[in-house]
């Protein structure tokens, strides 16, 4: 399976570490699951408030919560979602969210999202 | 003397600059004093056939993009993301303003932060930019997504909203929308909210930023300058002027109850000794011919400070360098003060900066109250002829080696908004 309806090389992810890009296209020309899961963890790191955690290096685990553990608020949340919304061309309502509160959920719940949509061209 | 009970004095005691003409205190007074512009040649859209050719820049940022991901600032002012997140470029500046103006008042974040007696008014028209950004991506995907941050990094408000929150603001917070005299009632009604007693300190903030969604409109309004040449397109008061030359930036000023910054040893650049507004009723855009509404505004200020036209040393005019807006000046002042025998100098400095419209009122009290405490007079270096409508104007081109005793700040906006203050050397 293949995400070629994407785009190559997003402005969103312009910036982005080297590896987030490289599994960026690895997910987008293969579908490899793990490589999204890269992107996600990027993006996470990267919309985390730093002033609640200090420094930004710290490792990421899936089982850490948005909120309680890195200090996301829900304007850190709502970036983020859109960040992907406007990333995978997908979009994701309020309520679909409720269910997501780790990082090993959202990457989940982004990888459902992406199959939904990848089985339905138009959307 | 002021007609509010109470008695209570208000002080300049700190002043923040991101300008065209310098991005601290000791550039600007520098620039002010060698009557050095900072003007640069710009292009808006990539597009050589703009007539739009020089602007009032800001050095040392880089805010051109609509993703903040992308922007940078000057290394000393540590921005973090969740407070950039909600900005629009004109934040950037205005925060690293803010910065400075604590640090020269001798304030630190903690000290204002949570303190009740302390509020922030705020002066900017929003960005442009980002609400064009914002609505181009609603139409493109029918409305169906959208930046969270929208709304908060782009309305009119976007200044107060941003700062008040990451600095912590609890005595009171808002936002002045009067176009180029924003800033001026931002220090006016500043100026009341101590004098009334109900703060003790209030940082008032003036920002715009500089791009074509910001500037080009009024290129349609035929009120921008064609020339390509710095020192022929902004020159205030000449008889060859042809428009005003845009500029971005902020400016703070720390006002303070004069008794409560004594208590705390703060050091003064000049008292604000009184201010007045009155409104043109004329025109959307244009000033009254002979400046109606100006010179009320001017009578008010001066009653409320308790001077005589005499006592006025030096005038920073609105004076945007535009046919009519500086003949109505022009007319206004030489009625007030050729008719009380007085004869200040009397400047726009929008000749070295351009004019940053909704920010014009900050940035210029923050030059006088510079002027004031370090002893010089602003010059107009532009003015080769000046317009037959000065003829009994003071308008010098050199920088007066003296500080003025008593200065008069006017601003006018759009819809025959006008703003005055007069600030006074400190006496105790």
């Amino acid at each position: 399976m293949s995400f070629a309806n994407l785009p190559a090389s997003p402005s969103q992810l312009a910036r982005y570490p080297v590896e987030a890009r490289d599994a960026y296209e690895r997910f987008r020309t293969t579908g490899d699951v793990e490589a999204l899961s890269l992107v996600i963890l990027a993006a996470v790191r990267d919309f985390m408030p730093k002033r609640n955690l200090g420094a930004s290096n710290v490792e990421l685990r899936g089982d850490m919560k948005l909120m309680e553990d890195l200090g996301y608020d829900s304007l850190a949340v709502a970036e983020t979602v859109f960040f992907f919304e406007d990333l995978f061309k997908v979009r994701i309502q309020n309520t679909e969210l409720l269910s997501v509160h780790t990082i090993g959920e959202l990457q989940k719940f982004v990888m459902q999202k992406l199959a939904e949509s990848n089985n339905t061209p138009s959307a | 003397m002021s007609s509010f009970p109470g008695g209570r004095r208000v002080l300049i005691t700190g002043l923040g600059f991101i300008t065209p003409i310098g991005n601290d205190r000791a550039t600007v007074s520098a620039s002010l004093r060698a009557g050095k512009h900072g003007l640069a040649p710009v292009q808006f859209l990539g597009n050589p056939q703009i007539p739009v050719r020089v602007a009032g820049t800001v050095k040392d940022f880089s805010v051109d993009s609509t993703s903040c991901r992308e922007w940078a600032w000057p290394a000393q002012y540590e921005l973090p993301r969740e407070t950039l997140r909600g900005m629009a470029p004109h934040g950037v500046y205005a925060f690293c303003a803010v910065q400075q103006a604590l640090a020269d008042a001798g304030l630190k974040p903690v000290d204002v932060a949570n303190d009740d007696e302390t509020g922030m008014f705020c002066a900017s028209a929003g960005s442009a930019m980002l609400m064009h950004n914002n609505l181009a991506l609603m139409h493109a995907v029918r409305g169906e997504r959208g930046n969270p941050m929208g709304v908060v990094s782009s309305i009119a408000g976007t200044l107060n909203f941003n700062l008040a929150a990451h600095f912590h603001i609890t005595g009171a917070v808002c936002g002045f929308v009067s176009a180029c005299a924003s800033a001026s009632h931002a220090i006016g009604y500043a100026c009341d909210e101590i004098r009334l007693g109900r703060l003790k300190r209030v940082l008032v903030v003036g920002a715009e930023e500089l791009n074509a969604e910001t500037l080009l409109p009024f290129a349609a309004m035929r009120a921008l300058s064609q020339q390509s040449d710095p020192t022929l397109a902004s020159r205030p008061f000449d008889a060859g002027r042809d428009g005003f030359v845009g500029a971005g930036g902020s400016v703070v000023l720390v006002l303070e109850e004069a008794t409560f910054a004594a208590a705390r040893g703060a050091s003064v650049y000049s008292e604000v000794a009184g201010w007045g507004q009155a409104a043109d009723g004329y025109s959307v855009a244009m000033s009254h011919p002979t400046g109606a509404g100006l010179q009320r505004a001017i009578n008010r200020a001066l009653t409320d400070a308790g001077l005589d036209p005499k006592d006025i040393d030096y005038v920073n005019a609105h004076g945007t360098s535009t046919p009519v807006g500086d003949r109505a000046e022009a007319i206004a002042l030489k009625t007030l003060f050729n008719a009380a025998g007085a004869r200040p100098a009397v400047s726009s400095t929008k000749g070295l900066t351009g004019h940053p419209l909704s920010l014009a009122g900050a940035m210029e009290a923050g030059f006088c109250a510079l002027a004031m405490r370090e002893g010089f007079t602003p010059g107009n270096p532009h003015l080769v002829n000046p317009d037959e409508a000065c003829a009994d104007l003071f308008l010098p081109r050199e920088t007066l080696a003296t500080g003025p005793a008593a200065v008069l700040n006017n601003s006018s906006g759009f819809g025959g908004s006008n703003v005055c203050h007069v600030f006074k050397r400190w006496a105790p």
